[in-house]
């Protein structure tokens, strides 16, 4: 199953807020056991394609597939094979860490017993466990990020979709989420995350697709996308950013 | 290169408080955009408003017309102190109040206090309510004018401008020092005593006050009107009819009594608001470091759902219970429940009755029927069952973590009913055992609690409706009163439809006590508790079918437009 199926396979998706297009049309295959990454600046539209991936926001037009199963059709057994980790959505955050990684097993349907160990093992490798009874609502922002990836591991996903994983995360923490994430693509599983981090990009994936206004700019393993050039050339290329003349601002250095 | 940003001496400019109110105005017109649904919602909302202002007119302005200027003082007192009053109470029981312009959105901002409290008092007069109550109140202004000319009438214009003032005033301290009441987990449970205490007085002072209004004569109302007239509540609505009585010396007295309580509100909200800037209070997890005992699946669970299996339904029962007291605005929506639940079913069930007896006068006299209190149990029930009609709405975007996990609509809304009900069953069973305790009818216990489960279960059958598909989302502040502005018109009429349509639902308990007589009394129990169990059961799996297709579309609608 997981040879003939890519992890995820976007169609088509495609998405209008109040008439503003969001996202027009992604088409995407994420192999089985890549760790792919999803880039492109703010406001193009990574967290709702991610969003509709998932089947988090119902897309305008177009499909999307976790190994084979249907999102929007089948929605219970991809689910099933998915942990996701939102970006800018809050986590059941009045409960503490071991709280919230009992209620995510047992809403998962797992095993008690199982979901009691994991648990601890999560929070201890994610050096959470010191934080006891604080809650989640009051944890630094690393903190809540590495307990929105606990929460995603816990019932041990074949795909994990992650919206900015390193988004506020001091280094350390940081260092962590890349090994945790490395080690369960070596394991087998696939991975795909969005992000406008280049450094955290080239040192990671395997394959990458930029996005932006809505589409996909360029697709396909690192190498083909980033050629002879460093990744951050092709991006800003891409994306047509702006250079600075020194010219504006000019009260800025008085 | 390392030249320092210097703040050149520039020339800064001045903020008042016309800022905040062209700013709010903004605010409420980008809500507006592009939603053709909040628009008429809005206008709807005005219509009502100027059809109670209307009314209220009629009433202040009737003395002047019909040259009572004895009727026009009690009018005034009571009319304007009944108002000051609701404008104390009503936004902690039912509304909320309008956060249009949340003060945490100011904290960075170079403002002293004094320029935000004014800035946002003055915003907050740019409200629907406030336009109706100025309508209203301005028939005070014609009825003095029609008692003591155009002087009492000017005198009585600004005295009615000033109460406005006063009454937005208070309701904006008291729920400002209340949201910080209630966000700190120290004095959280202090603040439920203290409304149980008020509430516990409320009762009592209803009998006082009725038996008063019984047996005095009119001389000695409109005596109490004149020195109620002498307080805050009073004071500002009274000094045009004083100049018409011939007493000016009175006005700027009374003016000054206004101005100091606005001037002691504005200040007790400005020491209120600057903890809500900065959310001192919940920054102190002092308990933080106990250490958790057991696994993770045993911390989640508290004691009082240890029954329920460790499963999906048992872990959203769980985690509902953590959330009913843990998160501020469903703690408030429960304290309200236990407040309105004891003292409105007492009000209207000794209200009614006459009584035995000079000097206490707590003997119930025949008037409370099982049809009466059946009535007032009704609304007990409706009103704990509606606070559940935007439960999606408490969890905002948190609620992602039951859509990706595909949890069936039926389970959602079965898991979140019992939660609820662990909290608040014990609530009806106290408010039964309390009622017929009171009534002196013991044996009414049975009516009581088979009209309150009756209206509770066919309340959440309808409110699970409502909430998956009447939802909307609440702003992410710290203040449980707190309300997107726009929304609450919309939040109101369905409330208004629920309470309406679960009223309906459990009227044939009324009829069944009206009709049954003696042996209602044994039935009433367990057939109420059947309908109210059967009604939810047959809600949540109905409404759970339209969860299940609508799941997406519910998040997207909870979660707060940033």
């Amino acid at each position: 199953m997981t040879g003939e199926h890519p992890a995820l396979a976007l169609r088509g998706l495609a998405k209008q807020f109040d008439g503003k297009v969001a996202v027009a049309g992604v088409d995407l295959a994420v192999p089985a056991g890549s760790f792919y990454g999803l880039l492109g600046p703010n406001g193009a539209g990574k967290t709702t394609t991610l969003s509709m991936a998932v089947g988090l926001l119902r897309p305008d037009h177009g499909h999307a597939w976790v190994l084979g199963h249907d999102v929007w059709g089948d929605p219970v057994e991809a689910k099933r094979l998915l942990g996701v980790m939102p970006d800018g959505v809050r986590l059941f955050d009045r409960l503490t860490g071991a709280e919230l990684l009992a209620y995510h097993g047992l809403l998962r349907g797992m095993d008690p017993a199982v979901v009691d160990q994991r648990a601890a093992e999560l929070l201890d490798v994610l050096a959470l466990t010191d934080a006891g009874r604080t809650l989640v609502v009051d944890y630094s922002a690393g903190m809540k990020k590495k307990i929105g990836l606990a929460c995603a591991l816990l019932h041990g996903p074949r795909l994990l979709v992650l919206d900015e994983p390193f988004e506020a995360v001091d280094p350390v923490s940081a260092a962590l989420i890349r090994d945790i994430l490395h080690r369960y693509v070596v394991g087998g599983g696939t991975v795909v995350f969005s992000s406008h981090v280049m450094e955290v990009v080239e040192r990671l994936c395997s394959h990458v697709a930029i996005l932006a206004d809505g589409t996909i700019k360029r697709v396909g393993t690192l190498a083909e996308v980033r050629g002879e050039r460093s990744l951050e050339d092709v991006f800003v290329e891409v994306v047509g950013g702006r250079t600075a003349t020194g010219e504006e601002l000019a009260w800025l250095s008085r | 290169m390392a030249v320092p940003v210097s703040t050149p001496a520039e020339r800064v400019r001045p903020v008042s408080p016309r800022h905040f109110v062209r700013l709010k105005l903004r605010v409420m017109g980008n809500n507006f955009r592009g939603q053709g649904w909040r628009i008429a919602l809005f206008v709807v909302g005005v219509l009502v408003g100027l059809w109670f202002a209307a009314g209220g007119f009629l009433m202040f302005a009737a003395p002047g017309f019909a040259d009572e200027p004895r009727y026009a003082v009690m009018a005034a007192a009571f009319g304007g102190g009944v108002l000051v009053l609701g404008w104390l109470l009503l936004p902690l029981v039912f509304f909320g109040v309008d956060e249009t312009l949340d003060p945490a959105r100011f904290a960075l901002l170079p403002l002293s206090r004094r320029t935000l409290v004014t800035g946002l008092f003055a915003a907050a007069l740019i409200s629907v309510p406030v336009f109706a109550v100025l309508v209203a109140v301005a028939g005070l202004v014609v009825s003095a004018a029609l008692l003591g000319g155009a002087v009492a009438g000017i005198v009585a214009a600004l005295g009615v401008v000033v109460g406005v003032l006063l009454c937005v005033a208070a309701s904006r301290a008291v729920t400002s020092a209340f949201a910080t009441m209630l966000r700190s987990r120290r004095v959280r449970d202090l603040a439920a005593v203290l409304l149980a205490v008020v509430a516990a007085l409320l009762g009592p002072l209803q009998l006082v006050v009725l038996a008063a209004v019984r047996s005095a004569d009119w001389d000695r109302l409109v005596g109490v009107a004149r020195i109620v007239g002498w307080t805050p509540f009073g004071a500002p609505w009274t000094i045009g009819l004083d100049v018409a009585e011939g007493r000016a010396w009175a006005v700027p007295v009374k003016l000054i009594i206004t101005a100091v309580t606005i001037g002691a509100l504005l200040l007790w909200w400005s020491r209120s608001l600057e903890s809500a800037m900065v959310g001192a209070a919940s920054a102190a997890p002092t308990k933080a470091r106990r250490a958790p005992t057991g696994g993770a699946i045993a911390q989640l669970f508290p004691r009082a759902v240890g029954w329920a299996r460790r499963d999906r339904f048992g872990a959203l029962v769980a985690r509902e219970c953590r959330y009913w007291w843990r998160d501020a605005r469903r703690r408030a929506n429960l304290i309200t429940i236990a407040v309105v639940g004891i003292f409105v079913p007492v009000m209207v069930n000794l209200g009614g009755a006459g009584f035995a007896g000079g000097e206490e006068g707590f003997e119930a006299a025949g008037d409370p029927s099982p049809v009466l209190l059946s009535i007032s149990m009704l609304f007990v029930g409706v009103l704990a069952s509606v606070t559940l009609a935007n439960q999606f709405g408490f969890d905002g975007s948190a609620y992602a973590a039951n859509v990706v996990a595909a949890v069936p609509g039926r389970l959602e809304l079965r898991a979140r009913m019992t939660a609820f009900s662990v909290y608040v069953l014990p609530m009806l069973g106290i408010v039964s055992l309390i009622i017929s305790g009171v009534l002196g009818r013991p044996e009414w216990f049975g009516v009581a609690a088979g009209a309150l489960l009756a209206s509770y279960g066919v309340g959440l059958a309808i409110n699970g409706f409502i909430s998956v598909l009447g939802a909307y989302s609440l702003p992410e502040t710290s203040n449980p009163f707190a309300m997107n502005g726009g929304s609450g018109i919309a939040k109101s009429m369905l409330t208004l439809l629920s309470m309406v349509g679960s009223a309906a639902a459990a009227v044939p308990m009324v009829v069944a006590a009206g009709l049954l007589g003696d042996g209602w009394l044994w039935l009433s129990l367990p057939v109420g508790a059947a309908y109210g169990l059967g009604a939810a059961l047959l809600g949540a799996y109905l409404a759970g079918d339209v969860l299940d297709r609508r799941m997406p579309e519910l998040l997207s609608t909870v979660t707060p437009r940033r």
